[in-house]
């Protein structure tokens, strides 16, 4: 279990997250939601310690981790993998070294198994005929599926997803949304997703958090949610409805 | 300004202690010297033929006064090696080797790669940024050497051309007036003008944010930051090593 205590995070003058304060179970799926700027991927990094809370804490299991070394967190980052916000692939390494990168670090694998690991992470985003290329020789959606192989090559037991389906076409949002889906199906994986996309948080969350200008505005499950009479909680199932009444190739923009 | 300074002092601790204890790979280290080299080798080695074409054809005009032209390579190859040489080799690694690492790990790091490194396990510092702060010193050492190199070269030239001097004699009083401590001179100021480049192309890169826009600002603040920077360091270490030297010598 994971757990936000009054979570505060400025840059300068600028005040990102107020004292938020929220849990995770294990298992779900948590969707995080809000407009953009609002601090969401700020927030998945303080998890990771790439930032550092200001005050408040966080816990994981029984541990406060908010104040762990950089050497200590490396056992967190081995639970809790991240897929972020752009695919960050390393441009001079193929997709294949990219998904091994991880595992070549923090796994003492034989040159088979971890070429076993990779070829399976490549194929549960459907790409296991792509290791040889490198990053730019692939299009956008590709990279970013690439990226995510390359977090889940580690097995975490907690994923983190920075808007995993901005920028990618219908279909393969689809299939990003089943894999999540299905790694909480059949791993029992924590995944907590950030999202502007009401829609499929509907469709695949356990719960979600709404979250503007480092608040917390609302929490609950899907069906909590519809309910709702908060302004921007409406503001964003009135674009579910829309988008589900008008064609359904309408792009939103990341 | 001065909050700046403090951060590139602990950034700079960070690569010391990373390189001095945790120690870091050769594949790496050798990988960035070779790229720094190849990068710079070309504009180098034309820079030095030239510096040493011009210095000698000024030293031509004033020793040939003097009656002294056979001091002329000996001259020319003294100044280059204590003071052009390095200066020249500085500024040009710094607008071309300092701006590409800038730009390199400001990439980097707004495209959330280091992010992804760190999550993956890795140490930024040890396999990104001090094999390129070991790189840049190690290869600027040795591009010294092939540019003054390349002086001797023009200068010998414009001397056969213009002073009617031949390579025997024009290399003949280079060990006579080229003293040991000129060589250390010239090493001593490339090591630290390197030191300084190195150090502040991977900390201005490294602390980029804001995107494509962040990556330009990092890059224009490295040229401009790293040839302040250098001149101050040549006074600093020009007053100190004739200092150390009138001192010893007596
Ligand atoms: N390292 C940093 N230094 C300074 N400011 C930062 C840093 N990281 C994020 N910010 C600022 O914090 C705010 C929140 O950023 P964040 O990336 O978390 O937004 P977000 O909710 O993920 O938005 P988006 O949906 O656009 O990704 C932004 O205004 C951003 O400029
Ligand atoms: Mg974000």
């Amino acid at each position: 279990m994971i757990r936000f205590v009054e979570l505060s995070k400025s840059f300068g003058s600028r005040t990102i997250l107020n004292k938020i304060s929220f849990e995770v179970r294990t298992g779900e799926i948590l969707f995080i939601l809000g407009t953009s700027g609002t601090g969401k991927s700020v927030l998945l990094k303080n998890l990771v310690g790439l930032l550092r809370p200001d005050s408040g804490q966080i816990w994981v299991d029984d541990q406060e981790i908010s104040r762990y070394s950089e050497e200590q967190y490396l056992s967190i980052r081995r639970q809790i993998g991240m897929v972020f916000q752009q695919p960050a692939l390393f441009d001079s390494l193929t997709v294949f070294e990219n998904v091994a990168f991880g595992l070549r670090r923090l796994e003492k694998l034989l040159p088979d198994e971890l070429s076993k690991r990779v070829i399976e992470s490549l194929q549960l985003v459907h790409l296991h005929q792509l290791e040889n290329r490198y990053p730019n020789e692939l299009s956008y959606g590709q990279q970013k599926r690439v990226s995510i192989a390359r977090t889940l090559a580690l097995k975490p037991k907690v994923l983190l997803f920075d808007e995993p389906t901005t920028g990618l076409d219908p279909v393969t949002t689809t299939t990003v949304n089943e894999l999540i889906f299905e790694l909480s199906q059949k791993l029992k994986t924590t995944s907590i997703v950030v999202s502007h996309d009401m829609k499929c948080a509907i469709d695949i969350a356990h719960r979600i958090i709404v979250l503007d200008k480092g608040h917390i505005v609302d929490q609950g499950t899907p069906d909590e949610l519809k309910k709702s009479e908060q302004e921007l909680v409406k503001e964003f199932l009135r674009e579910v409805l829309q988008t589900s009444q008008s064609a359904p190739t309408k792009e939103k923009l990341p | 300004m001065i909050n700046q300074i403090g951060l590139a002092v602990i950034f700079l601790n960070k690569i010391l202690s990373t390189l001095f204890k945790k120690g870091i790979s050769r594949e790496d280290f050798f990988e960035q010297t070779l790229k720094v080299t190849q990068q710079s080798f070309l504009t180098v080695t034309m820079a030095g033929f030239f510096v040493g074409a011009i210095m000698t054809i000024q030293f031509a005009l004033q020793l040939k006064e003097y009656a002294a032209l056979a001091y002329l390579g000996g001259l020319a190859t003294s100044g280059t090696l204590r003071e052009l040489g390095p200066l020249l080799i500085a500024f040009m690694l710094s607008g071309k080797v300092g701006a590409f690492t800038a730009a390199e790990l400001g990439t980097m790091k707004v495209t959330e790669q280091m992010d992804a490194i760190r999550c993956l396990g890795a140490d930024p510092f040890k396999e990104i940024i001090a094999p390129r702060f070991l790189g840049i010193i190690v290869a600027s050492l040795f591009l010294l050497l092939f540019g003054i190199g390349m002086s001797v070269f023009g200068g010998l030239l414009m001397a056969n051309i213009f002073a009617q001097i031949n390579a025997d004699q024009y290399v003949r009083h280079i060990p006579t007036i080229v003293k040991l401590s000129s060589i250390i001179s010239g090493f001593f100021k490339v090591f630290w003008f390197s030191f300084c480049l190195g150090w502040i192309a991977t900390f201005l890169g490294y602390s980029t944010t804001g995107g494509a826009k962040g990556v330009g600002l990092s890059v224009v603040n490295t040229a401009v930051a790293t040839m302040v920077v250098i001149v101050i360091v040549d006074w600093i270490t020009t007053t100190l090593f004739n200092s150390v030297l009138s001192m010893l010598a007596f």
